[in-house]
């Protein structure tokens, strides 16, 4: 194992140790950092990147070490160091930009008491006369040997790190706004917080947007063409890395900055425009064209060898490891999100059963849908479910990042089904450079942000539409070639009355009771809303009648008042096969979500339906209303009690379930669509190789 | 009579230190035990240099201060002209932050005392030595420049240094050791030694071995092990149940003594004592001192040298045998006499009194 360490302890010299972490591990070698490292308030993105590479040093054993920064060391590495006990085998490689020869000696010494042992320094300035940014612990070093890892793409990605540019003149928004609007090359903006703030409260919110530490310089180079410089200086170590390295793949770099800061470091960047209003005129009319020609000149510049990662690797002895032959196929990952419900899920698993068998398919999921997926014969990565603390709220999707990161390859295929699109989902995306499908249902509730829903939009190949049954419910929200409506997707089995007869018995049997009807409920887990009011009514109800039983549906992970285990006739329990139930049954009472209206639908099972109402939902309520308005279901709102019992009343006593039944076999279902949605997973692919 | 000495010129030499006064550790303490002797041969002028390596601060090392104001001689700050028959500067590496010294110096003889090795152990320089005495032989005007190294070791790292350097056609090197007076009084062992182990220095990493070797030194079974000094200890929690850590000057050097019999002194083993004057202390308190061959060496038999490995056979064998210990004891402090403020002055008069080597 390869331990990056640093001469101090802060937030630029962590950047410091990550970017070279990251380079490190491209490189074929397991590296980690000491999470003693780890700042104490390191900002969100920081946070993701550095979860591949913290390790506590008891973990792993040292085989290399490298010190960044050295010319400044404090008591903290000196410490860790000696604590490492190293044997005396393991290379220790520092690196520095010493002013003076004092310092280079002051640093060389004070290692070489922490070890015992002399240590190899390295003085950058030896062949980085003129670094890129000379206040910085990074050795901003790249890969120089490796050919070109560009992908071609039809447009160009531009992106622009704004740099202290202020935002104050309202025309500078407005031309940003402007140049993302054409079709020549994609912009992205590279921005501060303070200037983030500024564009979402702008007319211009829609502007594509990176925070500084939203992706690893190495994941910004390998989905960027050209970059474009503003501001004083260069705005900090990772744009610094950034553009290092994407001279070195092959990009182009535009030094718009005031002080020409690229060029004054001899890199092989352009100089551009210093102001962003002349800048798409000089992409359009200068560069876009010769991209090729300029990346040719810059491959013959002498700088690069100035910044050849090899030095470092050949003084700690480090021979780059062969990288993994690619797998032979590429694969499908689903990613179906969930509160406790298994809704995603089992939408994922019906789309990939009409995918072809031999096509290698995986699951990513929480616990709770594990058995659903894997009973459909299919692996599942187990995922850990948001814990609702303050500290770590973010805990949870740092895993499925690292978990999804692990199972993943370079032009496998993700499928990520959810409303939220996590930080694990984006990132992955676009340091694996995956084919990238968003399943995304509609039905958003009012009030919802689409701007936010839809912000991260831009990393997906292809947006999947499942529709709703009734057209009036079927929104568009977003718009383009990439964006693909199907038809409804819902899991449909078939049961005959004599198997509907065997499973009214089995459940006689297993309860212990004769029942003449059966009422199944499925309110939800209790964790989007609280329903055990109406459960509680419910089982109230039943509980006088002897001659019927009551099922409580639940879902691993379900929220269960204790008060529903006090009722004679009620039972709760926990089953992957609603369905079946639900066709047994001769009331269902359930919540409106897609998944269980669609399958009361096309199973034609009269029910009675209580949307949920939680924000972070679809609009439960309007699905429900669209039915009930057919004269399909009952729709009975979370305050409606004493509809509730009337309606339960008139269904199981006075023909309620026989009036919606008839409407429902005369409804003419729309035509399903998940096996569009698989010809479209399957195509996506196709166009991929080809 | 010259026609000088008619107007009441002295015949006394005239003395000039130039020292950084801000060291807080051997080598104030050493400019401060010499001073005295020193004062006997001439009309002593004490320069203070304000160097980078301690800020722009006026603070002078205690101890220092201490002499100066018993002697009643005035500290002289950053002048611009130094004009003396002898200077010596102690310690150059307080110039090794900075380019030029602003000091002009005007001597007959220079002698620059080199309390700091040169090289550490394994050939590193120490600190930027070429630039430190360029700073000085920019500055300096005399018949000769002369480096005085402090003790054998010292010596070893001034000579390898110079043998590898241009500018050593510059510099002589002083034949014996200036080395630092020693003038604790001296108390005896005690009557029945126990296994009470210790070591005390400033808080360093250059100054601690490596952990292995601590625990080597320092075991479970022993009676004590008391380590003052060991703030770096404390921050990056290197702790054992058998181990007590002081941080600096928790308790009195004093006190410290008297919680051990033996005091067990290893340093990194890329950093080097370029004299010991904590391995004189404990031999002035009347302890068994077991330290590694190099230090030893600047203190001849005074001291048992071993490697870390060695040390509990050695404890075991004096516990065990108190009439060697006591014998030991009395051996070191023998030795110790080697360093009295008489043989430093008896080495001093041979420099004041040497040939000018100017005749007429």
């Amino acid at each position: 194992m390869i331990y990056v360490e640093s001469g101090t302890r802060s937030l630029r010299s962590f950047d410091a140790q990550l970017i070279f972490a990251e380079q490190l591990a491209a490189r074929g070698f397991n590296v980690c950092i000491d999470a003693e490292y780890f700042p104490e308030d390191p900002g969100r993105g920081r946070f993701y990147e550095a979860s591949k590479f913290l390790a506590d040093p008891e973990e792993h054993k040292a085989q290399t070490v490298f010190v960044l920064g050295v010319e400044e060391i404090d008591d903290q590495l000196l410490a860790s160091l000696r604590k490492k006990e190293l044997d005396p085998s393991v290379p220790v490689i520092a690196t520095g930009r010493f002013p003076t020869q004092q310092s280079y000696i002051a640093a060389k010494a004070r290692l070489a008491y922490a070890l015992g042992r002399e240590v190899r320094v390295m003085d950058l300035t030896d062949f980085q006369p003129r670094p890129v940014m000379a206040a910085t612990a990074s050795p901003l070093v790249s890969d120089i040997r490796s050919p070109s890892r560009r992908p071609s793409r039809e447009f160009p990605n531009v992106t622009v790190v704004l740099g202290s540019m202020e935002l104050d003149n309202p025309e500078t928004l407005s031309c940003f706004s402007r140049m993302s609007s054409q079709g020549g090359y994609n912009l992205r903006l590279i921005v501060s917080g303070a200037q983030n703030e500024a564009i979402k409260a702008s007319p211009f919110h829609d502007l594509s947007t990176y925070m500084y530490t939203g992706l690893s310089p190495l994941s910004l180079a390998k989905s960027t063409d050209i970059l474009a410089m503003f501001g004083k200086g260069i705005a900090g170590v990772r744009m610094a890395a950034f553009a290092v390295e994407l001279i070195v793949t092959g990009g182009v770099v535009i030094d718009c900055t005031e002080d020409e800061a690229l060029m004054a470091s001899g890199a092989p960047a352009v100089l551009g425009p210093k102001t962003p209003f002349a800048l798409d005129g000089y992409l359009t009319g200068q560069v876009i064209g010769n991209v090729a020609h300029i990346a040719e000149q810059a491959a013959k510049s002498q700088w690069r060898h100035t910044v050849d990662i090899s030095r470092l690797e050949t003084a700690a002895g480090l021979r780059p490891k062969q990288r993994k032959p690619a797998p032979a196929e590429e694969k499908t990952l689903f990613f179906p999100t969930n509160g406790v419900g298994l809704g995603h899920a089992q939408r994922c698993a019906v789309i990939a059963r009409e995918m072809p068998e031999a096509a290698p398919k995986m699951f990513a999921a929480f616990p709770s849908c594990v058995p659903l997926v894997r009973r459909e014969g299919i692996d599942c990565i187990p995922l850990v479910q948001r814990i609702d603390t303050k500290t770590s709220a973010d805990g949870n999707d740092v895993l499925t990042y690292r978990r999804l990161s692990a199972a993943l390859r370079d032009n496998d295929t993700l499928v990520f089904d959810g409303g939220y699109v996590f930080d694990s989902v984006y990132r992955v995306i676009r340091e694996r450079s995956l084919l990238a499908v968003w399943i995304r249902r509609g039905l958003w509730p009012e009030g919802r942000s689409r701007q936010s829903m839809l912000r991260r939009e831009g990393v997906f190949d292809r947006v999947i539409v499942p529709s709703e049954a009734f057209e009036e419910l079927n929104d568009a929200y977003s718009f383009g070639n990439h964006v693909h409506y199907v038809g409804p997707i819902v899991r449909q089995v078939e049961q005959s009355a004599e198997e509907k007869e065997q499973l009214r018995a089995r459940l006689a049997k297993r309860f212990g009771r004769d029942f003449k009807q059966l009422v199944v409920s499925m309110l939800g887990g209790g964790v989007a809303s609280d329903r055990s009011a109406q459960l509680q009514a419910i089982s109230s109800m039943v509980e006088s009648r002897k001659d019927c039983l009551h099922l409580v549906v639940t879902w691993p992970g379900s929220t269960v008042q204790p008060a529903a285990f006090g009722w004679t006739n009620t039972h709760v329990v926990q089953t992957l096969e609603a369905t079946k139930l639900c066709l047994a049954a001769d009331l269902v009472i359930s919540a409106a979500g897609y998944n269980s209206v669609l399958e009361m639908l096309y199973h034609r099972i009269p029910a009675i339906f209580i949307p949920q109402s939680a924000p972070y939902l679809d609009d439960q309520e309007r699905r429900a209303q669209a039915m009930a308005d057919r004269d399909l279901c009952a729709m009975i709102t979370e305050r409606e009690f004493m509809k509730l019992e009337r309606t339960v009343t008139d269904c199981l006593d006075h023909g309620g379930t026989a009036f919606y039944q008839t409407a429902l076999n005369a409804f003419k279902l729309p035509e399903t669509g998940a096996s569009k949605a698989a010809a479209l997973l399957t195509g996506l692919e196709a166009r991929h190789e080809g | 009579m010259s026609e000088l000495q008619a107007v009441g010129r002295s015949n006394a030499p005239k003395i000039a230190y130039v020292i950084e006064p801000r060291f807080s550790g051997g080598t104030s303490a050493a400019v401060a035990a010499e001073l005295p002797v020193a004062a006997q041969f001439g009309q002593v002028v004490v320069h203070a240099i304000t160097s980078r390596t301690f800020g722009g601060n006026q603070h002078i090392s205690p101890v220092l201060r201490r002499v100066l104001d018993e002697l009643n001689i005035p500290l002289i700050w950053d002048a611009p002209r130094i004009n003396a028959d002898f200077v010596f500067l102690h310690n150059p590496s307080f110039l090794k932050y900075q380019d030029t010294l602003n000091t002009r110096i005007i001597a007959r003889d220079l002698y620059v005392i080199t309390h700091e090795n040169f090289l550490r152990p394994g050939g590193a320089e120490g600190f930027d030595v070429a630039a430190c005495l360029n700073q000085i032989e920019t500055s300096a005007i005399s018949l000769r420049k002369t480096l005085a190294p402090i003790s054998p070791y010292n010596r070893r790292t001034v000579t390898d240094w110079l043998a590898t350097s241009r500018v050593a056609r510059q510099w002589e090197v002083l034949d014996n050791d200036w080395f630092n007076i020693c003038q604790s009084d001296m108390r005896g062992p005690c009557e029945r030694p126990q296994d009470r182990r210790g070591r005390h220095s400033r808080p360093g990493f250059e100054k601690f071995p490596a952990i292995a070797d601590l625990d080597n030194c320092f075991p479970p079974h022993s009676q004590c092990n008391v380590i003052l000094g060991a703030d770096a200890l404390l921050n990056a929690r290197v702790l054992r149940a058998h181990w007590k850590l002081l941080p600096f000057d928790a308790i009195s050097v004093e006190e410290f003594f008297g919680m051990i019999d033996f005091f067990v002194y290893f340093t990194a083993p890329t950093w080097q004592e370029s004299f010991g004057r904590v391995v004189a202390e404990a031999i002035a308190a009347g302890k068994v001192v077991l330290t590694n061959p190099d230090t030893g060496a600047t203190f001849g038999n005074a001291v048992l040298t071993c490697e870390p490995a060695g040390v509990d056979k050695i404890i075991t064998d004096l516990v065990a045998n108190p009439k060697k210990y006591h014998d030991q004891v009395a051996k070191s402090q023998a030795a110790l006499k080697a360093y009295s403020p008489e043989k430093f002055k008896a080495m001093l008069s041979g420099i004041l009194s040497a040939d000018s080597g100017v005749h007429p």
